[in-house]
């Protein structure tokens, strides 16, 4: 059985970037360069953090998980922590948590709908790594 | 619709400067950024047809950025002048519901995040005229903290009143495609064609000629195509016919008030018939009905107003005995699609009505248009064409004849 690990720590970032990198081929990424940050509002220690995907040509080129403002990215996806957790452990889908103003996106709408697809995909390889919230 | 693969050659349009002009009225007014709503402005600066609702905010320098609902935005983007980076698209999602993604473009593209923002807010007789309404205002308000809303609609109203050639070549070919209709109309009246057909299929049969000529749709609100036989063409003060199943008939007068769109340039002209056997009395109405249309069309002119010529117009139909079947209006405003209805700039001294002291300039565009109706005897007649004005004449765009028809 997987190590379970507590979400959003660098050991979870680091399990995080080698499934992303083995199950999501630049094929079924389309080949999408592009870049989001999902930004983690009201923490369990009370900070904020993000965690910034960087997709070159459909390659995970960057997995960045930080403290405070997150470097410049194509999309931002914000809200609370729990509202986040929640997504990962499949209690609640990301789509209703935007359409429901739980999460908030910053970014081109029409070039956003291009990429739900792919999103989606890297969401579930993330749900499935066994982790602690 | 419009098209970036086009080439648009006498109907080009220098968007662009369209843009710096009114950035520079921006400037002198001392709006810091503006959030278009009317569907007047959004065919004026994007060269799209926007059906669902729709804004652009003009910055104080730069290209405009238009924002819509997000099933059309692509196809917006495709048509218009502006490139994709100049698109966005709205829905019900957080952060990307139409006030908050465009208050927060707003505040991104003004120097602190707030300043004198100008909105369009007003009344119109035209429906889908598209002013900010009260709900969106107050919620642009709240979430433009600590800027000014101000109304300033009449900055393109003002700009978009001379019409350049790339618009009214886009009125003449629309006409033409209006020409196409009429034709087709009378070649299915003619010859008994008229029996058994009802005014929603004479209403198709015109769309299905100008739409292979060209047109993109029957743009009007009024139900496309405005077919009326018989009592319905003499309705009291009527100017408004969306067709019914009301088959043609014998002995009875028919209205064919039809519309086509090319490039966002629109044709609108009416043409009447008299199906036979016809009465002198019908004859006598048809012939009152020319001769004022004729008159009018006259008259038209740079430094004339809209009271002047209604004034000599019901002088006319006085002294020939038929000013109590005389509409007195003899013209409605036009521009690119969504510009319908007011004459000029909101000048008068009635708000947001036609000023009748407008004076017409050279290449003013409007609809010269005209109803005689005598309800007592179920008849009627309207004239419609779109006519530019020029020094000392007027040049009209739809170039069929000007008779009222016997067709048997």
């Amino acid at each position: 059985m997987a190590q379970t690990l507590t979400y959003l720590t660098p050991e979870w970032r680091d399990e995080a970037e080698k499934r992303l990198k083995e199950e999501l081929s630049p094929e079924k990424m389309n080949r999408i360069t592009s870049s989001m940050s999902n930004i983690y509002l009201k923490c369990p220690d009370g900070k904020e953090r993000y965690l910034l995907f960087r997709f070159a040509d459909g390659a995970l080129a960057e997995l960045a998980l930080g403290e405070g403002e997150p470097p410049e990215a194509e999309f931002r996806i914000s809200g609370d922590y729990e509202v986040f957790a929640k997504i990962s452990r499949a209690e609640l889908g990301a789509q209703k948590a935007l359409m429901t103003g739980k999460l908030r996106l910053k970014g081109n709408m029409m070039k956003a709908l291009k990429l739900a697809a792919v999103a989606d995909r890297l969401n579930k390889v993330l749900a499935k790594i066994p982790a602690q919230y | 619709m419009t098209s970036k693969i086009e080439n648009k050659g006498p109907y080009f349009i220098d968007f662009a400067q369209r843009i710096k002009n009114i950035q520079a009225a921006m400037h002198r007014e001392k709006i810091d950024i503006f959030l278009g709503s009317r569907l007047r402005t959004l065919s004026w600066t994007l060269d799209a047809f926007c059906p669902w609702r729709s804004f652009v905010v003009i910055p104080a320098e730069g290209l405009p950025t238009a924002f819509t609902f997000v099933i059309d935005a692509a196809r917006i983007a495709d048509d218009s002048w502006l490139d994709e980076e100049h698109f966005r698209g709205f829905m019900p999602m957080g952060g990307q519901d139409q006030i908050e993604l465009i208050a927060d473009f707003i505040k991104e593209n003004m120097k602190g995040g707030k300043g004198r923002v100008g909105i369009e807010s007003g009344m119109s007789n035209y429906l889908p005229e598209g002013f900010l309404t009260h709900y969106e205002y107050e919620r642009y308000r709240d979430a433009l903290d600590g800027s000014t809303l101000v109304n300033a609609h009449t900055l393109i109203d003002r700009l978009a009143l001379i019409k350049d050639e790339g618009t009214i070549n886009r009125f003449r070919e629309a006409s033409r495609q209006v020409d196409e209709g009429h034709k087709a109309v009378y070649d299915a009246l003619i010859n008994g064609g008229y029996k058994g057909k009802t005014e929603t299929e004479i209403a198709g049969i015109a769309a299905l000629a100008m739409r292979r000529a060209g047109s993109e749709w029957e743009w009007s609100f009024t139900g496309g195509n405005e077919i009326a036989s018989g009592y319905r063409t003499g309705l009291s003060a009527g100017a408004c016919t969306p067709p019914t199943r009301r088959e043609i008939r014998a002995g009875e007068p028919l209205m064919i008030d039809i519309h086509a769109m090319f490039m966002l340039g629109l044709g609108d002209h009416s043409h009447n018939y008299l199906i036979a056997p016809v009465s002198a009395r019908q004859r006598w109405h048809a012939d009152n009905f020319i001769a004022i249309v004729k008159k009018t069309l006259a008259a038209y002119r740079a430094g004339i107003t809209p009271s002047k010529l209604a004034e000599e117009m019901m002088a006319f139909a006085e002294e020939g005995g038929f000013a109590d079947y005389m509409v007195p209006g003899f013209e409605h405003g036009i521009g690119m699609m969504g510009d319908e209805w007011r004459i000029g700039l909101n000048d008068g001294a009635i708000p947001y009505w036609t000023n009748p002291d407008h004076v017409y300039r050279e290449s003013e565009l409007l609809i010269c248009a005209m109803q005689y109706a005598c309800p007592e005897e179920n008849i009627g007649f309207r004239y419609e064409n779109p006519i530019v004005i020029k020094k000392d004449c007027c040049e009209e765009l739809s170039k069929f004849r000007l008779t009222v028809d016997e067709v048997s």
